[in-house]
């Protein structure tokens, strides 16, 4: 005689079972993104106070966009994802410039307004397969490009085998630490002209604004860079920037 | 005539070799998943290219709603000296002991059972005159732990209980806001591991939906640098692409 035990049930149970334990498990896993705020202590003396030239400061202010007409403060919301839409604002220096921003009796003085308006755009990428940074990178890119051209001849070193072989997986550990270390030196190196870049933002703006700009701080090698209030000044040149062109 | 005799076959499949491959697959997830902790508000983490990945252990998440409350989550050592549970009793202790130094007159305190209850919960976040009212549900059993869930989350109708840490975006040192003494009190915990990782940078792992205010995140990150909890992390998710 022989003895068959039917597996069906057994299967559509253990199907159940893996249906169960797929839809319950977090497979990616969260990545993580440092950062290091200065004090919120007032410094005592001038001296120790961390001080950019004018020359070498970019302040980017991150604003959410809102709709135009006569309720403002509505928010505009991107109609596929349904995320807060933030717009890019840039100027170099001092506000309105060396100048400033106020006149006699605080009037304000469109005519300095140094403020720019830009894009957060990915690279475009041209049929030859190559890369052209385009809107704030772009910009940012251009101030950089000291520190890049050294950064990406490191890279290149890196892919031609300069740091070691990248064959298995631990030499391949073993060229990255070496090449990180050389990058993140040229980074910080003094003798290079490189950009000091103030992060602003708007309470309004969306957090995703935030991160996608210390994003371009890594993908551009920017060392310098920190995350600060808004000014009086700041605000008042947002509104006349809006008021001269029609936002 | 003679008929064309059709064998009849049987339709028995031998489901034997199925079953095995779906054990294995079985195996697998079981193995290699890792519960999602449920947590009062759902947030979607902004996309960074950072492939740093997070932390595990010795890390205090600071999970904040576009509304701008805050919970905590403790994650310890698995060691059995910091053990998520020891440590969590230990947070409770210090603490009250933090606030009830500037609430001399009205303090408040934790019975063993309470301390118990709390030493199970995953993110926590009310306010501590509210606490033992809050942990005191845990010994209604299931039921209680369904209440304290929809507590955190805001939908259990009660107007008068609060969900979040309360948390005020003037602050200063000398009068530190519940957010900032549970921070404190998470360094000063006794995990000398938990402390350095807080130190590092790495220990403070901040959650917020990339559609929150700039507002509210700022406010968090302000009250983090008053206690001088300067270095934090920024919980994102793989942008897809990279550069």
């Amino acid at each position: 005689m022989q003895i068959r035990v039917d597996f069906t049930p057994m299967v559509d149970m253990n199907m159940l079972l893996i249906t169960f334990f797929m839809l319950c498990t977090t497979m990616i896993k969260s990545q993580t993104l440092t950062i290091a705020l200065p004090t919120n202590e007032k410094v005592q003396n001038e001296e120790n106070m961390s001080q950019a030239s004018a020359d070498d400061a970019i302040t980017i202010i991150i604003d959410a966009k809102k709709k135009p007409g006569p309720t403002p403060g509505t928010l505009v919301v991107d109609s596929v994802n349904g995320n807060v839409v933030n717009e890019i604002y840039y100027y170099d220096g001092k506000p309105g410039g060396d100048a400033g921003m106020f006149g006699a009796g605080g009037a304000v003085l469109s005519e300095n307004n140094n403020l720019k308006k830009s894009d957060l755009l990915s690279d475009e990428v041209n049929s030859v397969g190559d890369h052209k940074a385009r809107g704030i990178r772009e910009i940012i890119q251009d101030r950089n490009k000291a520190v890049l051209e050294q950064v990406n001849a490191l890279k290149k070193d890196l892919a031609d085998g300069k740091f070691g072989s990248l064959e298995t997986k631990a030499e391949r550990e073993e060229a990255m630490a070496k090449y990180n270390e050389a990058a993140s030196k040229v980074r910080k190196d003094e003798n290079l002209k490189k950009p000091v870049i103030i992060i602003k933002s708007t309470p309004e703006a969306s957090y995703r604004g935030l991160v996608d700009i210390l994003d371009e701080m890594q993908i551009n090698s920017i060392s310098k860079y920190q995350i600060d209030n808004l000014t009086d000044a700041d605000l008042v040149m947002l509104d006349d920037y809006r008021k001269h062109h029609n936002e | 005539m003679g008929r064309v005799k059709i064998a009849r076959k049987s339709t028995f499949i031998d489901m034997t070799a199925m079953s095995d491959v779906t054990v294995l697959l079985l195996t697998f997830f079981m193995l290699t998943s890792t519960f999602l902790s449920k947590e009062p508000t759902t947030v979607i983490t902004p996309a960074s290219v950072s492939t740093e990945k997070v932390q595990e252990t010795n890390v205090l998440q600071v999970l904040v709603s576009p509304k701008g409350q805050v919970w905590l989550t403790m994650n310890n050592d698995t060691s059995a000296q910091w053990s998520n549970a020891n440590m969590r009793v230990a947070l409770l202790d210090q603490v009250t002991e933090i606030y009830n130094q500037s609430h001399k007159s009205n303090p408040v305190s934790f019975n063993a059972q309470q301390k118990q209850a709390f030493s199970k919960l995953g993110a926590f976040g009310v306010p501590l005159r509210q606490m033992g009212e809050f942990l005191n549900l845990a010994d209604e059993g299931q039921e209680g732990l369904t209440k304290m869930d929809e507590w955190l989350a805001g939908e259990d109708g009660n107007p008068n209980h609060i969900t979040g840490i309360p948390i005020s975006k003037e602050n200063s040192e000398d009068n530190l806001n519940e957010f900032q003494m549970w921070i404190k009190a998470a360094r000063q915990a006794g995990n000398d591991n938990l402390s350095q990782a807080m130190k590092d940078g790495m220990g403070v792992a901040i959650k917020a939906d990339q559609n929150t205010s700039f507002e509210v995140v700022h406010m968090v990150m302000d009250n983090l640098q008053t206690i001088k909890q300067n270095k934090f992390t920024l919980l994102t998710a793989l942008k897809a692409g990279g550069e």
